[in-house]
């Protein structure tokens, strides 16, 4: 999931100075996960646009169709497409992705040259819930997480080290950088103990290959998912996940059985 | 060990003496002459001087001019140090190649304190290598003429490399394990962090074994009360025992500036003569002083070593 939170209120204004007739597009991805595109959202974004002297036209996209997902998404764009022509901007409730696919849709597929503005600051990739989060992952192209624990360091490092732990840990085993936030090699350094594998930290790691972090970075599958299958297919994932019994631990239920 | 010998310091090393090195850091300033003057002042003292990279990521004079100023103006051997959080391995590479131009014959390879923590706290950070991959790096150009992408390298430098090492680092054992490991990677010599208490360094000891390469531990003769305090609240890794503090406060007190001085002065070599007697007693092969702008307290702690 891509993480997010609203932008100041003041800087979209900023944004839409001047501009008369908006429309605001949510998704029904990420941003609905995190709140800041969804229908409530983007319901809340028009009042306050409508405060202002603006005339909103919404698109709501339901859950499951991600603003990114441009074959989908695109179905509400046209049907909108007379409100974005005439518009004066349009205000994406999405990522940064959401924002330039949109973007990039209008300007080649639709011919519509349009201020396109972001309503979100996106926060990359992260992991957890149901409030917590936290970013474990940069998606660099090189996955170095079986030489090292099933952590990666380049993320969870303040300074992305293959070869820690630097000299800034603190006392606490956090680190210098963040009180907040744990040293990622005093957690590698933990579980290789647990694992046994203490040896392996005498290895040196190669620098990370940055080579595959080439930017922008594209990417092609052979063929799209075909989604009628995988939505049916998924139907008995779905019952088992309803009838589901209330989550216990594995170790705690051996201990009860014990 | 490298098989061939190119400094004054490793030489010492290898002749098995104690060693003493010093550390000067050059300023946020266009000009090195107060660094070139503090070597003039450590010269005898010594046998090398540690020339700081923009230390907590405060952005000072490049380290590698500084080096090879004091070098040429003050004859001090310099150990010029070189940290990853500015450079990717490209610029290290240039700077490893540009460093043996200028006859320096050691490097320190530091991680480097996160940008973060100095006075430019929005620059971008680097950390394209660490500590251990440019000390590998280094001895790769010395010993076999080639890159890390195994490109060649007409007339490579001849020098050596040495690492850090924080004996007072939270999880010591952790610490142990990536000393030993940029030994392997190939770093010839150790500098510690600065150590106060001698259950610090025995602990250290024990827990890294015999490594093979000699280790400098360093000690930070405060010249005031303030340097002390700034050292126990703002450096990881280092607590400054409360009585060695406490007493330094109270010099405060002391109206006549040389009368403070001469208390300073006693503070530090009763304290660390307790210190450097226990420190003799170790496998330490010789002692980093930190005393930056505080050349007149080394002849005094050197006397009880030698």
């Amino acid at each position: 999931m891509i993480a997010q939170e609203q932008k100041p209120m003041e800087e979209i204004l900023g944004y839409l100075e001047g501009k008369q007739k908006i429309v605001a597009m949510g998704c029904g991805g990420c941003a609905t996960f995190y709140q800041t595109g969804d229908k409530k959202a983007v319901n809340e974004m028009a009042e306050k646009l409508t405060k202002e002297g603006k005339e909103v036209t919404k698109i709501i996209l339901p859950l499951g169709i991600s603003a990114c997902e441009i074959d989908l998404s695109s179905v509400f764009l046209e049907k909108n497409r007379r409100a974005i022509e005439s518009c004066d901007a349009v205000l994406v409730q999405s990522c940064g992705e959401g924002v330039q696919v949109v973007r990039e849709y209008l300007d080649d597929k639709m011919g519509l040259a349009k201020s396109v503005y972001p309503a979100n600051n996106s926060m990359g990739n992260v992991g957890g819930g149901p409030t917590d989060f936290k970013e474990t992952c940069q998606g660099c192209g090189e996955c170095e997480l079986g030489k090292i624990a099933g952590i990666c360091p380049l993320t969870a490092c303040g300074k992305g080290l293959m070869n820690g732990p630097c000299g800034g840990v603190r006392e606490d085993g956090k680190c210098e950088t963040d009180p907040e936030k744990d040293c990622a090699w005093v957690k590698i350094y933990e579980r290789l103990e647990k694992l046994g594998e203490l040896d392996k930290l005498l290895e040196m790691r190669e620098p990370h290959a940055w080579s595959k972090m080439k930017r922008p970075r594209t990417f092609k599958i052979e063929k799209p998912i075909s989604l009628g299958r995988t939505i049916f297919g998924s139907i008995p994932g779905y019952v088992s996940f309803g009838l589901r019994k209330p989550f216990t631990p594995r170790h705690e239920e051996k201990a009860e059985g014990e | 060990m490298a098989k061939e010998v190119y400094s004054e310091l490793m030489k010492e090393v290898e002749k098995g003496k104690f060693i003493w090195t010093g550390e000067l850091e050059p300023e946020k300033a266009g000009s090195v002459e107060s660094v070139v003057q503090a070597a003039k002042d450590l010269k005898g003292h010594v046998i090398a001087c540690n020339v700081t990279d923009s230390p907590q990521s405060f952005a000072t004079l490049s380290s590698l001019v500084a080096a090879y100023k004091i070098q040429e103006e003050a004859g001090m051997e310099a150990i010029y140090q070189l940290r990853c959080s500015d450079r990717n391995r490209i610029a290290l590479l240039s700077d490893v190649l540009g460093a043996g131009v200028m006859g320096i014959k050691n490097i320190l390879a530091l991680t480097g304190d996160h940008v973060a923590l100095g006075d430019t706290p929005d620059a971008k950070p680097v950390y394209d290598l660490d500590s251990t991959t440019l000390t590998y790096m280094i001895r790769k150009i010395v010993d076999e003429g080639k890159d890390l992408a195994g490109n060649e390298i007409a007339e490579p430098p001849k020098m050596h490399v040495g690492a850090a090492g924080a004996p007072g680092a939270a999880v010591l054992q952790a610490e142990a394990y990536k000393v030993k490991r940029k030994v392997k990677a190939g770093a010839e010599f150790i500098q510690t962090q600065v150590v106060y208490l001698p259950e610090v360094l025995d602990k250290f000891f024990k827990e890294l074994g015999d490594l093979g390469v000699p280790i400098l531990v360093g000690i930070f003769p405060a010249k005031s009360y303030g340097a002390a305090k700034f050292f126990d609240e703002a450096v990881a890794g280092v607590d400054v025992p409360p009585d060695y503090l406490k007493d330094l406060e109270k010099t405060k007190e002391i109206k006549d500036k040389e009368k403070r001085k001469e208390e300073v002065d006693r503070i530090n070599v009763e304290y660390f003569t307790g210190f450097l007697e226990h420190l003799k007693d170790t496998p330490a092969a010789g002692c980093h002083m930190m005393a930056v702008g505080y050349p007149r307290i080394i002849p005094e702690l050197k006397k009880v070593v030698e």
